[in-house]
């Protein structure tokens, strides 16, 4: 008969043994999916928050609310875009209710200009005219490659407004592309 | 006619990730510093539902204990009880129930004697009370506010738990003496008690990282508060 209970040290050393299996291949697991998943998160975050400091910041944060709940997040369909709508959230819960608090002095405010160089101008300005939802809706296509349902199932909408607010920001972004290249000449 | 008019939509999101997908980011913080955040995250969410009614009760014995014995952690001379109403400290660190140190600020003095408690306390600080930031320390990866957008970053959010300012007039021992908090208010020339407190998360300071105050009279007189790197020069630690 086979079991552990002929031996109840040795039947706990080896559940023991599982279980540090178990924590160590979730930690390689979480190692990995942070490395290959930590640059299409960032630039998602990007091109939506449009801040550099900011990005790294909430993805940062999201990564690490993943690795406090990896049981739930190893299991969802993209985790990827979990880390992504949970950094999104991150910063919108707070300044929502930073909103309704207490004011900051100005002069805890690092200078304008300093996030985001590097990023492709014409590109960043285009998308600064676009609403919050269609930069979400077209960084999740574009970064996480996440088809109409997926993005509607992320973003808690419809699939039909999905591909609205894609349309509409592809078309928005196109005019913005096409006027930046008419005056940059 | 131009290049951009003739693109299909897919052309547009393949132009819109190339064009981010160029540009350098940042590479990845080290992965066991997240995990150990989120270790810690972990944790306190399974402590939360247990001893939340145990904390309430800690905080107020803590309470009890700052007002009756307010020893170590006055800058001015220790006052007890009652008397401390009527003689308030310039400032006060408490350490709360839940190890996080609250810093109530009343009057711009002896910023060196409330930069050195900070210190004993666990938390390397550099503070200054001219309104002038000290030019030797360098703010923390994601310590400042970015502008724009106006949103303190997640790191600000975890070292200082609860925004800090002004407390409401009735939180004032001496209602008589306040003024209207906020930006526009006109400097007080002797600040009302209680003025400024700001609650700092020890816990949630990286290695290498202090906080900097500097406090100053002007717009309510609550000055930049952030994260930045510990060294001698900048928290003398």
């Amino acid at each position: 008969m086979a079991g552990g209970s002929g031996n109840p040290a040795r039947a706990y050393a080896d559940r023991r043994a599982g279980e540090l299996t178990v924590v160590s291949n979730e930690r390689a697991e979480f190692a990995d999916f942070f490395r290959t998943g930590w640059e299409p998160c960032l630039r998602a975050v990007l091109a939506v928050v449009g801040s550099q400091q900011l990005a790294e910041d909430q993805v940062a944060e999201a990564f690490v609310r993943a690795w406090a709940s990896w049981r739930k997040v190893r299991s969802h369909p993209a985790p990827r875009a979990w880390v992504v709508r949970t950094a999104l959230n991150a910063g919108a819960s707070w300044w929502r209710q930073r909103s309704r608090e207490l004011p900051l002095a100005g002069h805890d405010l690092t200078a304008p200009g300093d996030p985001s160089e590097g990023l492709d101008a014409s590109l960043l300005a285009a998308l600064r005219h676009l609403s919050l939802r269609q930069r979400e809706v077209i960084a999740l296509r574009i970064f996480l490659d996440l088809d109409t349902d997926a993005i509607a199932r992320q973003l808690g909408i419809e699939a039909g407004t999905v591909r609205m607010h894609l349309s509409r920001g592809v078309t928005a972004l196109r005019r913005e592309l096409t006027c930046t290249n008419d005056h940059g000449g | 006619m131009n290049a951009h008019d003739s693109m299909s939509d897919t052309d547009v999101l393949n132009a819109a990730r190339d064009s981010l997908s160029g540009m350098p980011v940042a590479s990845p913080p080290d992965v066991e510093m997240i995990m150990a955040r989120g270790r810690a995250r972990r944790h306190r969410r399974r402590l939360v539902p247990g001893v939340t009614g145990m904390l309430a009760v800690a905080a107020g014995a803590a309470l009890a204990v700052t007002t009756l014995a307010p020893a170590s952690h006055q800058a001015a001379p220790p006052a007890g009880g009652r008397q401390r109403a009527a003689h308030l400290a310039a400032w006060t660190v408490t350490e709360l129930a839940d190890g996080n140190i609250s810093v109530t600020i009343r009057e711009l003095k002896d910023p060196a004697g409330l930069q050195s408690t900070l210190r004993a306390d666990g938390v390397p600080a550099s503070v200054t009370f001219a309104g002038q930031l000290n030019p030797a320390c360098r703010p923390y990866p994601g310590g400042t506010i970015p502008w724009p957008p106006q949103r303190p970053t997640p790191l600000l959010r975890q070292v200082f738990p609860k925004p800090y300012g002004v407390l409401p007039p009735s939180a004032d021992p001496s209602p008589g003496r306040s003024q209207a908090p906020g930006h526009g208010s006109p400097p007080p020339a002797t600040p009302a008690p209680g003025r400024t407190v700001i609650v700092i998360a020890r816990s949630a300071l990286p290695g290498h990282a202090g906080v900097q105050i500097a406090a100053t009279h002007g717009a309510g007189w609550i000055g930049p508060v952030r994260v930045v790197y510990a060294s001698p020069q900048c928290t003398s630690s």
